[in-house]
């Protein structure tokens, strides 16, 4: 079955999208990232990365909601589609699956 | 700033925000310096290469040209429109819906005269059996057909006997009626044909010969209640009937209309033909049911057909007939044949009027193009405007045509009203029980379709037309009509007016013919002729009546005669005369008239003498017409004395009759034999002129007193034969009407039009005005190009109007001549009319001040 590819930081963006619920924008999700991961990632990358998405059809946008700190510009709200929930639900069980395959020695190997 | 120059437009507006927050986030969180630096590094990111573009949307959403938004904008314009150009609307929607109106109560009358025998369950695989001995085309049989043709023929699965309608006199209690409208059938005459039974059993209730079946009118005029089963009628003051079931009313679009059916039983008892199933004999229709296959091929019913004639023969019948199977759905429309049930259509009618409904619709489309079109400058600028700020052409399309179907659906409303206000008058005139239910769903569609259908058809042109203009050019007032709009114009008026035309030519057709059947010679005297039937005691009364006839001077000049001319239908071939050499294929009606028949007639008598008195052998004497004469072979001089043999009975020519019409005047002239009547049917009587209403209550005076048992009836042979042309006639009124519409519609397009062009014209008329153009000059200038294109009307719907009408007449045996004054008095009818239309503009414009149409430069 072809399915679009979700690469690893587009992966962590529809997270992120997934887990700020509707209240997903590009400063939100830089700053989830930053906190979650520790990863400081530019702005450009998730500026893109956004696009992308929503080219793919895992997210879809509308502008909203002004505020007095951003001198009054509205933000683009990015939310998760059905698209979008299958494709992180198909990777979840993707790992699920390779982790159960994984001999148990190889894993205590690796956590000493 | 580098970011707004670089950034990807559609996208800055939100980047710039999330920028700035970030710039504020990281401020309070790592110092000034670290964020001013990151925020450099994302501002860097964002700029192209580095970006990505959202793709997609171009510069601005321009809004889909069926969004709900653009669809209210669409009407709101074109209600603006409606509202502020009164005039021009008033004159476009009285003509739609005028046209419309005719349409739909057009559509209506096709529509009931197309449905005519299709509620039968079975309607498909019912068949007439027809008859035809060369050209005379019967729609009778005989008597043994059904049931012999049954037995031997697989494919015919059943069949149904229907005798001629009878007059019976009914008598319930005090009421005493003659019904007119009585038939005796065959017991499974409600399992063939699907009309519902109200009231008793299906399957029993034509099985007793003593029982009577009537439909709910019936029943209510006598008892007043429709639950009458079991009940008794008096019939003819001998026989009593019992009530076996109650009828719906026979629906009004079936071609057997019937008040009562009594069991065919009933006539077996004392028919002749019934009780030995002759096959010589053709007095019953019979309808057959054929089975799928056969009723779904034409060759097999051709073959059908020659195995029946085969059958026939076989069978010992000498007389040399073609046997048909007519469809009983065709027969309401596609019958011409004698003997057959009174009150069929024409399918050429039904044609002609879908037609005619076609081409009025179309001119009043034609009449919503034309005044757009010749209004598309003034709506110009609007159009330019709209490019401008940036409508496609398809939103103007959209709204052009929205405007169209507002207009067309305004109509369509004022159009049912005008059907609700004109029904009652049409159904007089069409005399037909059209119903106009609008909770009909296919109706209301079909109704919604031609709304719809009208709209886009009146619409398309200004639609595309005008949606076209360049917007520079139109807003620089650059834009002049382009020819090809005015020939587009002129086309679409010209065929207004030949429509127009065809109609007048055809209407004055329709009632020259009518006029000149009406006043055609007969060939006997027609007015002034009462009639008396002679029912119940009278027959056998006869040498009493007629001395009580002869004693009155109002009714002294009688003549008892066989059958009205109106009535006249049988016929044999069982003749021989002096010189035939083969045996007699050609069938000879006959009709038994008494001594006086040619005095009260006025008939001539061309060589011999009439029947006489004083001759005592004239009983087996014969007359015989012209034509008669001329297809036996004889002349004036050798026809009279001559030995003639009808039915057996040897007698000698002793008379011949100029040709008189005692058939209708479609068909041509048919030999007749008179025979001396001997038993009776009809009385008539010559009264004076004036002398009408006398003569009427001193035959009800002799009826009363002869025949009190009877209700008294009498008739005009003239007004009966104008019956014989109700079809035509009603056809007249109708195309009347629809060519006075069709006029009028063409008349308000070209009232809009010659408005137009005489606003148009203004200025140039105020300078004719001013370099001494006279009144006349002007509107002779105005109406000169309307009157070329009704010339030109006039030469293209000369030939239409010629060849179509030629083709009606044909349909006549006796038919008036299409001459060229009717077509030139057509013309010159639609020009008058026209420039009388125009006048009103023209003259208007011609006698405006010129100071007042130059002083604005």
């Amino acid at each position: 079955m072809r399915r679009t590819y979700l690469g690893e930081f587009e992966e962590l963006v529809l997270l992120m999208i997934a887990i700020l619920d509707g209240h997903a924008y590009g400063v939100t999700v830089s700053q989830e990232i930053e906190q979650h991961t520790g990863r400081i990632v530019t702005f450009g990358a998730i500026h893109n990365t956004l696009i992308r998405l929503e080219e793919k059809g895992f997210v879809t946008s509308e502008l909203g909601g002004a505020t007095a700190e951003r001198g009054g510009r509205r933000k683009r709200l990015f939310k998760i589609t059905g698209l979008g929930k299958s494709a992180l639900a198909d990777i979840q069980e993707l790992r699920n699956k390779l982790w159960k395959l994984m001999p148990d020695a190889t894993l205590k190997l690796s956590g000493i | 700033m580098l970011l707004r120059c670089l950034h990807p437009e559609n996208t800055i507006e939100e980047v710039e925000g999330d920028l700035d927050e970030l710039y504020v986030d990281s401020f309070q969180r790592i110092g000034k310096t670290k964020a001013l630096l990151r925020y450099l590094l994302n501002v860097f990111t964002v700029l192209p290469p580095f970006v990505r573009r959202r793709a997609g949307k171009t510069k601005y959403e321009q809004p889909f040209s069926l969004s709900p938004d653009m669809l209210k904008n669409y009407f709101k314009i074109a209600w603006r429109n409606i509202v502020r150009q009164k005039a021009y609307s008033i004159l476009n929607i009285a003509g739609l819906s005028i046209g419309m109106a005719c349409s739909i109560l057009i559509l209506l009358w096709v529509q009931n005269e197309l449905s005519y025998d299709r509620f039968h369950a079975r309607a498909d695989q019912l068949f007439r059996l027809t008859c035809n001995a060369g050209d005379f085309k019967t729609a009778v049989s005989a008597a043994g057909m059904s049931k012999g043709l049954q037995a031997q023929l697989p494919q015919i699965k059943g069949g149904v006997r229907i005798s001629k309608p009878i007059s019976l006199l009914f008598e319930v209690g005090e009421k005493k009626v003659e019904e007119k409208r009585v038939f005796y059938a065959d017991s499974n005459f409600l399992e063939v044909f699907s009309f519902p039974l109200l009231a008793g059993n299906v399957a029993t209730a034509l099985k007793d010969p003593g029982s009577i079946l009537i439909t709910e009118t019936t029943a209510e005029k006598y008892y007043g209640t429709r639950d009458v089963v079991g009940k008794t009628i008096r019939i003819n003051n001998k026989d009593n009937f019992t009530i076996a079931g109650v009828l719906a009313n026979t629906p009004s679009n079936s071609h057997l209309q019937f008040d009562a059916i009594i069991p065919m039983k009933t006539m077996a008892s004392w028919d002749w033909d019934l009780k030995n199933d002759t096959w010589g004999n053709f007095n019953f229709y019979t309808y057959l049911e054929l089975d799928t296959k056969t009723a779904e091929s034409v060759p097999a019913q051709h073959k059908l057909e020659q195995q029946i004639g085969k059958i026939f023969t076989d069978h010992g019948e000498t007389v040399k007939l073609d046997f048909q199977l007519q469809p009983l759905t065709a027969i309401h429309l596609h019958s011409n044949l004698q003997i057959d049930l009174p009150g069929h259509g024409n399918i050429q009618y039904v044609n002609i009027f879908f037609i005619v409904a076609i081409f009025i619709l179309a001119v009043a489309c034609i009449n919503f193009m034309n005044l757009a079109t010749a209004r598309s400058e003034r709506r110009a600028k609007e159009v330019g405007l709209r490019k401008v700020v940036g409508a496609n052409r398809y939103q103007l399309v959209f709204q052009f045509l929205g405007e169209s179907l507002i207009f067309s659906f305004l109509s369509l409303v004022i159009a049912i009203g005008i059907v609700y206000l004109l029904l009652p008058v049409f159904k007089m005139l069409t005399e037909k029980t059209l119903a106009f239910d609008l909770l009909d769903g296919k109706l209301m569609l079909s109704l919604i379709g031609i709304a719809v259908l009208t709209g886009l058809l009146s619409g398309s042109y200004p639609a595309l037309f005008l949606s076209g203009f360049a917007p520079v050019k139109v807003l620089k007032g650059k834009l002049r009509v382009a020819g090809g709009n005015l020939l587009f114009r002129n086309t679409l008026v010209v065929m207004q007016f030949v429509v127009a035309i065809v109609l007048l030519v055809g209407t004055a057709v329709v009632y020259k013919q009518l006029d000149f059947i009406k006043k055609r010679n007969l060939g006997f005297d027609k007015s002034n002729l009462l009639y008396l039937p002679m029912n119940g005691e009278l027959r056998g009364k006869r040498q009493a009546l007629k001395a009580s006839l002869a004693q009155n001077p109002l009714t002294e000049n009688f003549s008892v005669i066989s059958n009205l001319p109106t009535t006249l239908e049988t016929g044999t071939t069982d003749i021989v005369w002096d010189g035939q050499t083969i045996r007699n294929q050609i069938i000879f009606p006959s009709l038994d008239v008494d001594e006086n028949f040619v005095k009260v007639f006025k008939a001539q008598v061309l060589a011999g003498r009439g029947f006489n008195k004083s001759f005592s052998d004239d009983s087996s004497n014969y007359m015989i017409n012209e034509k008669a004469m001329q297809i036996m072979g004889m002349n004036m001089g050798n026809a009279v004395g001559s030995s003639l043999t009808f039915d057996e009975t040897k007698g000698t020519i002793i008379g011949v009759v100029k040709d008189f019409h005692f058939k209708s005047l479609q068909y041509s002239m048919e030999p007749l034999i008179l025979r001396l009547n001997k038993w009776g049917g009809v009385v008539m009587v010559r009264t004076t002129a004036g002398g009408n209403e006398q003569t009427i209550k001193a035959l009800e005076a002799i009826n009363q007193k002869l025949n009190p048992a009877f209700p008294f009836t009498f008739g005009f042979l003239d007004k009966d034969l104008d019956n014989l042309y109700r079809s035509e006639q009603q056809m007249g009124n109708i195309f009347n009407l629809f060519a006075c519409l069709a006029i009028f519609i063409s008349c308000l397009g070209l009232y809009g039009l010659s408005a137009f062009m005489a606003e148009q014209r203004t200025k140039e008329i105020g300078v004719r005005k001013v370099l001494g153009a006279t009144v006349a000059g002007v509107v002779g200038l105005l109406s000169q190009d309307f009157m070329k294109l009704i010339l030109i009307a006039i030469v293209i719907a000369s030939p239409i109007a010629w060849y179509s009408m030629n083709k009606w007449l044909q349909g006549f045996a006796y038919q008036t001549t299409l001459e060229w004054w009717v077509i030139a008095l057509a013309g010159i009818l639609a020009t008058g009319i026209a420039l009388l239309t125009i006048s009103f503009q023209s003259i208007k414009a011609a006698l405006m001040n010129p100071v007042k149409s130059l002083r604005s430069e």
